[in-house]
């Protein structure tokens, strides 16, 4: 990877035992989009602000939410075009996976995996970081699950996180609402609810986006419609 | 060296400055600006259009050859605003890349895929640091066979979006807001209207009225799928219809 002329890395460690590229892209991340994910007892539910530069963008073009397989979803917080290559690199590893075992690739493994590119590239030579924070959410036969990867390459299994601008906030917000037998439906309220606390101008379907997985392990986009209508209940 | 924090390279290659931005890439952005011409795209019911300015700096050349508007394919094409050179080499990987599609998998390259080519290849440039990012953005227009008329934007950091209307390059913030009142309530364009919108669009942000020579259009309408871009003469038919309009 990198020209041979670049073949040092541009992450380096400061006098003080600190690796400033990382910090500077954890700034990226802090300056993205608020999106946040919580884990219910029966599901997965992940949600983002989808705030497009004008009126006149298509919102059906963009989808922030991605599927990385059947049952494994991922959003983030960040610079979107990075996002678009590590969810290519993970689509592809979780593709391999299967092709060699014929299962699909539990989200533990996939977690790792896409965690360990974005670890690459603070260390090879002649890249910078990811300036995203991905929020990975599953459901396989370890149940449902959430994991948050930061640009460093480091992952967490979280019962509810957020990232973006509005982090404290919404971690607050979060860690009062949040309970352990909580279900999918609760779940994608305290979402909505989570989001709506800090967005800036009239929420609906149009510019949010939230992704959910059931027992049925099947990844799916709510249409804007159904975000409408689940606003409508939270009213 | 000791600017502050960082290592001082955070404007010469893509890497982080302290505030989580990247210089360089804000910089490509300017150098689209730099520039000097505006360019506007609309996208109709079923037709897009659209509509640069031809900046010929010295009447000694040959205007045939200034142009920004590049086919990709007989169905796709590129409007490039920014540097010319950058355009020219993203218009000729761009070409091989839908070519190869069409042979590999049997059908033509849909618009937001080759959309999607181009932003992810300006995304490497923003992560590599042995290759600058294009100084260039590019609107791609198309007929989807599914979706129906399509337009693009991408731009040098790598975003990319399907946009009903949009405008890149010196003016395009002011463009924008024109457009934005014009479309606001979900406007169907016709044909017509949706070539005369474009071509209106820039005349309004530039304040000046255009001759047929000073400006290039290129469509794609529904019914003949086709990327073309316009002659002179019809141009000035449009040219016309708009001056009787106002």
């Amino acid at each position: 990877m990198g020209d041979s002329q670049y073949s040092f890395s541009l992450t380096t460690f400061s006098p003080s035992g600190k690796l400033v590229q990382i910090e500077h892209a954890l700034q990226a991340v802090g300056s993205g989009q608020t999106s946040l994910g919580i884990k219910a007892a029966n599901g997965v539910v992940v949600a983002t602000e989808k705030k497009l530069p004008s009126i006149l963008v298509d919102e059906t073009s963009v989808q922030k939410i991605q599927l990385m397989t059947p049952n494994i979803g991922v959003v983030y917080s960040g610079m979107g075009p990075d996002s678009r290559v590590l969810v290519r690199k993970s689509r592809k590893q979780a593709q391999q996976y299967f092709r060699l075992y014929k299962e699909p690739i539990p989200i533990t493994q996939l977690v790792r995996e896409t965690a360990a590119v974005m670890q690459e590239f603070t260390q090879s030579g002649g890249v910078r970081p990811f300036g995203v924070s991905l929020l990975i959410a599953g459901y396989d036969d370890n149940g449902p699950q959430l994991y948050q990867v930061d640009p460093s390459g480091s992952y967490f299994s979280w019962k509810a996180s957020a990232m973006g601008k509005n982090v404290s906030n919404a971690k607050t917000f979060l860690e009062k609402r949040y309970t352990e037998d909580m279900e999918l439906e609760d779940a994608i309220h305290t979402a909505i609810l989570t989001l709506k606390e800090g967005f800036e101008g009239q929420i609906s379907g149009k510019n949010i986006e939230i992704g959910i997985i059931g027992a049925d392990r099947k990844f799916r986009v709510l249409s804007s419609s159904e975000i409408d209508d689940y606003l409508a209940e939270v009213e | 060296m000791s600017r502050g924090t960082g290592a001082g390279y955070d404007r010469h290659i893509t890497i982080f400055s302290p505030e989580g931005r990247l210089y360089q890439v804000e910089y490509a952005f300017k150098a689209v600006k730099a520039a000097g011409v505006t360019s506007i795209g609309v996208r109709g019911k079923d037709s897009v259009c659209v509509v640069t300015q031809k900046k010929v700096p010295d009447k000694l050349l040959d205007q045939t050859s200034v142009t920004h508007l590049f086919p990709i394919t007989k169905y796709l094409g590129l409007l490039a605003t920014g540097m010319t050179a950058d355009a020219r080499s993203l218009v000729s990987q761009a070409r091989n890349e839908a070519a190869e599609f069409r042979f590999k998998w049997g059908y033509e390259m849909p618009v937001d895929v080759l959309s999607k080519w181009i932003a992810d290849k300006a995304q490497v440039y923003t992560q590599h640091a042995y290759m600058r990012p294009l100084g260039v953005a590019s609107m791609v227009l198309g007929i989807d066979e599914e979706k129906g008329p399509q337009l693009f934007k991408c731009d040098p950091a790598g975003h990319f979006f399907g946009h009903k209307a949009t405008s890149a390059g010196l003016k395009e913030q002011e463009a924008i807001n024109f457009l934005e009142k014009k479309m606001k309530n979900d406007a169907a364009f016709s044909y017509d209207e949706t070539v005369q919108t474009a071509i209106s669009a820039l005349q309004s942000v530039l304040q000046e009225d255009f001759k047929a020579t000073e400006i290039e259009v290129g469509v794609v309408a529904e019914k003949d799928p086709v990327f073309r871009v316009l002659s002179t003469e019809e141009i000035d038919e449009h040219l016309t219809a708009i001056s009787e309009r106002d």
